[in-house]
């Protein structure tokens, strides 16, 4: 073949924008099910360019928030001797597992099991069962229960 | 028994402080304790003086951290939300003395060319 020339290479061109037309074809995708899925797209993590409170709170139910007091009276001296559980008033919002937890740090102790209820009057009473090789009288002097 | 002043408080170091702040809530819970077994006038004194100490150390701590986070955030664009200005909301959104003050460029040119006379009549 000749090498085409300029003019020929262009007429070609024109001759074939005129046959197909300038536009592009149009590529539509095969869909093979009739129901249409939200397509996945990207989602980044947060990456703030500020913090917006500058200092976080220090934990709101520490241990010794947890645990207000020991609870006192002839039913739970009863409990103290013979179940080897003590008593205490709690904060309402400390779960069985925060006053486990609490109770552990601060008597160093091990727990057995921790009963509660909320009394009549608002506030919460946690029977703490201390485990068998645990002492409770002892620990009750250290609480300054008795 | 008074309780702890805030001016020797300040001096102390963080790790200090957080080391007060764990004695006196151990010397609550032990006054909580001989309150529930009876208290005396002296012990229910001490306990108020005891939270207020407990008051007085979280907030010097809080004092420190945020001075030290001021500086920290200085000059920089981005600061958090609590250490901005607050002054209202309405004022926050207030042009800045700076944009209040633009002229344009016509106006400049009419300052320049039509100043404020001065006339004084002669007595």
């Amino acid at each position: 073949m000749a090498p085409k020339s300029k003019t020929t290479e262009k007429a070609v061109a024109a001759k074939k924008a005129v046959v197909k037309g300038i536009h592009g074809k149009k590529v539509t995708k095969i869909r093979t099910s009739t129901t249409f899925h939200r397509p996945k797209t990207l989602r980044l993590p947060r990456s703030p360019k500020y913090q917006r409170k500058s200092i976080p709170h220090a934990p709101r139910l520490d241990q010794y928030k947890v645990i207000i007091g020991p609870h006192s009276n002839e039913s739970t001296m009863k409990k103290l001797e013979e179940s080897n559980t003590i008593v205490f008033t709690v904060d309402i919002k400390a779960n069985k597992r925060h006053i486990k937890d609490a109770f552990k740090s601060l008597y160093n102790v091990d727990v057995a099991k921790v009963t509660t209820l909320i009394t009549p009057t608002g506030s919460k009473k946690a029977y703490i069962r201390l485990t068998s090789e645990n002492d409770v009288l002892d620990v009750a002097n250290r609480v300054g229960f008795i | 028994m008074p309780g702890v002043k805030a001016y020797t408080l300040r001096e102390k170091s963080k790790a200090d402080l957080e080391a007060q702040l764990v004695e006196l809530k151990q010397e609550l819970a032990s006054l909580r304790a001989q309150k529930a077994r009876g208290a005396s006038a002296t012990n229910l004194v001490r306990m108020h003086n005891v939270r207020k100490s407990i008051a007085r150390v979280l907030t010097v701590i809080n004092h420190q951290q945020r001075a030290q986070l001021r500086l920290f955030y200085k000059g920089k664009k981005y600061i958090p939300l609590d250490l901005r200005v607050k002054k209202t909301r309405a004022q926050r959104r207030q042009l800045t003395k700076h944009q209040k003050s633009l002229k344009t460029e016509k106006e400049k040119k009419k300052l320049t060319a039509f100043p404020q006379r001065k006339y004084a009549l002669k007595a």
